[in-house]
């Protein structure tokens, strides 16, 4: 191991390496905490009305083998086959995600608000054959499979597992009152008839069978990831991969996540591979209790959740805890059982991690990853010294580096960009060998991020290296200015971006999304002077209703750019044409 | 559940006619919608409303001050000058009446559908109940001097007994079931609303054909003081709630428990009070109106508050 710091500052109860290989894929693992946890309620998905429907772990064992079953049985699919997945948190995305690894086949997980070409995409570049579909968004269904190779679909209810009458009547609402349920005109298949299908043709050692031969270098997972650098590619992740990097993000927190007694709120899509590795596969592991909630969209969905369970532990993203804080209710009443919060996915604000530990009087800490390294790259360790506004030191078993254009590694404190090694680190993008060439160098990732590393061995993101705006030659990163912006009275999210400039080359323009009423451009600018060098002063202050964000509310500074690009053109042909 | 009261007492009036199967059906209607009430309810939230009293209080001045003085102030710019004829005293006598009274269950219902604040609007209805023992017969001892009408009037203890108790056991079943199990209390919360839903049309229909004499024959004037009222109640009380900066919730079911008052229980103690008296139909014309009148006004009032809180709502991206 080269230079690491951080490791004179794991805590106590934190190792530095992980133990040789304990799983050899994921199935191992999963039944590991099945056989351990038996009774205990695995999942509880919570509607925002508070009804509720739950699976034990011997439960979800049993089904998922049912769905192993029934995908090698009756669909006749092979190891390695793909498995698109694409449904929201409900108790089904367990029992879906664990069959597809027992069957030795490969998920792809998938958001279910993608649109018909974007569905066409991820489909027919990842070659599934087989779909499984929430029947809410089953419509898109005719445009998309005529043009990719997908030959079986699976469609899931959002009650699929809940107490019969409780079933019914979600079911019923749907149907007659909020209407959300279409008619799906492709030939399809019933969940519950595959699990019981799956259920009929289940042997034990036929089961069994289906692992044999997957190793830790067997691809489990395809997660797609690009979507704000353009065409999205799917990172191939290894069954090696994910044990390690469950098992990284488990040791890291040491006794902070307390074996079997953790219940985990989980509002973050599974589907995304922060709420995939962390929520679905760690506490998994843990023997804690999920619970589940379809859309945290509006956020008062999530108050039955904490209103009727103890919740101990949270994973979110900035906009997540923030949206949080600013309601009423979770300030009124914050949750008396939280024991800690993790947040990852995108700039924690010092702002949002202050209030969050103010109202709550928990721990809240801020990490690093991506989709290419499963994704945990780096953690606040929660029970040793947790820097704010640094994404922490490296889980163990993990080497990160700063390195400037030239691959060496830069000084202490000095920015560069963040590579790193572990066996988290994906396998390479999916059939682009040219893309996985340049991101994988002699086994380090390249991140694309740049960071600095302090003498301790914590990491500060200071941006993407293609968001950095050069004014004047001075490198100016858009989250330490997004960083003092959002801390103005008024302002609740906000985008900063470089557009091209005659005199400075480029300029910084930010755009502002306010309360009422709003602060004055003057008032914004006038805090910037206080605490930004000059040249860092956006020059540009656009007030909008609503900023461009990801699947998981990160800010889309590509699209503030192109739409940038756009009014600068349309403004440059209304010119002409006068 | 004093709803019931209304038309089962105005069998005095002879007016309307309620027979026993529609006095029970009313009764269970709101036995389910307060039971569901109650099943959205944790103590926790009954506490938040009493550790922050100033939706409480205000509410509290609101009740007592804004609609006793609006049926006054409507009585003298409406009712006196432009009645003809046709016993306005005791037409002035409703109305006051009317204004007087607590807040009814009625205003928890609304509230609920408006996304307000439902154990605040409860512990509102309870407080102000309380409260009428004294508030009732001085708001009425004030204004009846004022007007140069020399009644008096006592509200009987039973009468308020009852409302509480009618109120607290379904609510407090409703949590204790929710505690028990969240699925069967969201279960009963939505069958709740269902039945708060079919209850509007339904007090509504069986209002209007027995009524629909009394709705040809009243002059306008007191149609303005009996819509009048509930309307400016929860105008009045909204921007005072929103000028003293009570969180738009808090605002919003202010003006509601404000609006809504309990006309069943108007109607009940004037019954009880001037049932000997032959122009008891006449005292029983504003409180009838408005009962019916508080309804429709209450559900456009819920469908603009709704609007409000819907455009309120975070908007937070897909997380989905």
């Amino acid at each position: 191991m080269t230079n690491s710091p951080w490791l004179a500052h794991y805590p106590s109860d934190v190792p530095h390496q992980l133990p040789a290989a304990a799983f050899a894929n994921l199935p191992e693992l999963l039944r590991s905490s099945a056989s351990q946890y038996k009774k205990q309620i695995a999942f509880t998905q919570v509607m925002p009305n508070g009804m509720n429907g739950s699976l034990t772990y011997a439960e979800v064992d049993r089904l998922s083998d049912h769905f192993a079953a029934y995908l090698r049985e009756d669909l006749g699919l092979a190891a390695g086959d793909r498995v698109a997945v694409q449904v929201p948190n409900c108790l089904s995305f367990p029992i879906l995600a664990f069959g597809i690894f027992k069957a030795g086949c490969v998920l792809v997980n998938t958001n279910p608000l993608y649109t018909a070409n974007e569905m066409i995409h991820q489909f027919s570049d990842s070659g599934a054959k087989t779909l499984v579909v929430i029947d809410m968004f089953a419509d898109r269904l005719p445009a998309v499979l005529a043009s990719t190779s997908i030959e079986n679909v699976v469609t899931v209810k959002i009650s699929e597992f809940f107490p019969t009458m409780v079933g019914g009547v979600i079911r019923g609402v749907q149907k007659f009152w909020s209407k959300t349920i279409p008619k799906i005109e492709v030939k399809h298949t019933k969940f519950s008839a595959a699990i019981s299908s799956g259920k009929a043709k289940y042997q034990e050692n036929k089961v069994s069978g289906y692992i044999t031969g997957l190793n830790s270098e067997t691809l489990a997972a395809l997660q797609y990831t690009g979507g704000t650098t353009g065409v999205s590619k799917g990172a191939m992740l290894s069954h090696g991969n994910l044990v390690a990097n469950t098992l990284q993000m488990i040791a890291h927190c040491g006794s902070g996540m307390r074996a079997g007694k953790e219940t985990v709120l989980t509002a973050l899509p599974l589907y995304h591979v922060f709420a995939f590795t962390v929520n679905l596969l760690g506490f998994y592991y843990n023997g804690a209790r999920n619970i589940l909630v379809p859309s945290p969209r509006p956020p008062g969905n999530l108050r039955r959740a904490f209103d009727n369970y103890k919740i101990t532990w949270l994973s979110g993203v900035n906009t997540l805890f923030n949206a949080l804080l600013n309601e009423r209710w979770f300030q009124d009443a914050p949750p008396k059982y939280l024991h800690a919060s993790a947040a990852g996915g995108m700039a924690l604000q010092a702002s949002v991690a202050t209030r969050w530990r103010e109202l709550t009087g928990t721990p809240i800490v801020e990490g690093y990853g991506l989709t290419e390294s499963s994704p945990v790259l780096t953690f606040n360790p929660l029970t040793g010294t947790a820097k704010d506004g640094t994404v922490g030191i490296p889980v163990p078993s993990t080497e990160l580096k700063c390195v400037d254009e030239n691959g060496n590694e830069v000084p202490v404190g000095q920015p560069g960009e963040i590579i790193a090694r572990g066996p988290q680190v994906m396998l390479g993008y999916w059939h682009r060998p040219d893309e996985s060439a340049k991101s994988l160098q002699n086994g380090w990732l390249h991140t694309g991020d740049v960071a600095s590393m302090d003498a301790d061995g914590y990491f500060t993101i200071v941006d993407r290296t293609h968001d950095m705006i050069l004014v004047n030659g001075f490198n100016v990163y858009p989250n330490e200015i997004e960083e003092q912006i959002a801390a103005v009275p008024g302002v609740l999210e906000v985008g900063v971006i470089g557009v091209p400039d005659e005199q400075t080359g480029e300029r910084v323009q930010a755009y502002i999304k306010a309360s009422v009423p709003a602060p004055s451009p003057a008032e914004v600018t006038a805090y910037c002077r206080t605490n930004l060098s000059a040249y860092k002063i956006p020059q540009d202050i656009i007030f909008v209703d609503e900023l461009p964000k990801s699947p998981i509310g990160k800010i889309l500074r590509r699209t503030l750019r192109d739409e940038a690009t756009a009014s600068r053109s349309a403004k440059s042909d209304a010119n002409k044409g006068a | 559940m004093r709803t019931l009261r209304i038309l089962s007492e105005e069998i005095a009036n002879e007016a309307t006619v309620v027979n026993e199967f529609e006095q029970t059906l009313l009764r269970i209607f709101i036995l389910v919608i307060m039971f569901g009430l109650g099943a959205g309810l944790t103590p926790k939230d009954f506490s938040l409303a009493i550790r922050r009293p100033w939706g409480l209080v205000i509410g509290w001045l609101t009740q007592f001050g804004i609609m006793p003085l609006t049926a006054y102030l409507l009585i003298v710019t409406v009712l006196f000058p432009f009645s003809n004829g046709g016993d306005v005293m005791l037409i002035a006598l409703g109305a006051l009446i009317m204004g007087s009274v607590p807040a009814g269950t009625t205003s928890n219902l609304f509230t609920y559908f408006s996304k307000g604040n439902v154990a605040l609007s409860v512990t509102m209805t309870i407080n102000s109940t309380l409260w009428a023992f004294i508030m009732t017969p001085a708001a009425l001892l004030i204004y009846s001097r004022l007007l140069g009408l020399d009644e008096s009037l006592q509200i009987e203890f039973g009468e308020l007994a009852i409302v509480i108790v009618g109120l607290i056991i379904p609510v407090a079943l409703g949590m204790l079931v929710r505690k028990f199990s969240s699925n069967i209390g969201a279960l009963l919360e939505l069958f709740g609303s269902v039945v708060g839903l079919l209850f509007i049309p339904f007090l509504i229909a069986i209002w209007v054909p027995r009524n629909w004499e009394l709705l040809l024959t009243t002059q306008w004037p007191t149609y303005v003081v009996a819509i009048g009222m509930g309307l400016v109640g929860i105008t009045v009380a909204y921007y005072l709630s929103k000028l003293l900066r009570l969180h738009p919730m808090n605002a919003r079911t202010i003006a509601l428990e404000t609006g809504i008052n309990n006309g069943p229980l108007a109607i009940a103690v004037i019954v009880a009070v001037y049932i000997e008296n032959p122009g008891v139909d006449k005292i029983l014309l504003v409180p009838a109106l408005y009962s019916l009148f508080i309804v429709i006004i209450s559900t456009l009032v819920t469908l603009v508050f709704r609007r409000a809180n819907l455009a309120a709502e975070q908007k937070i991206p897909n997380l989905l």
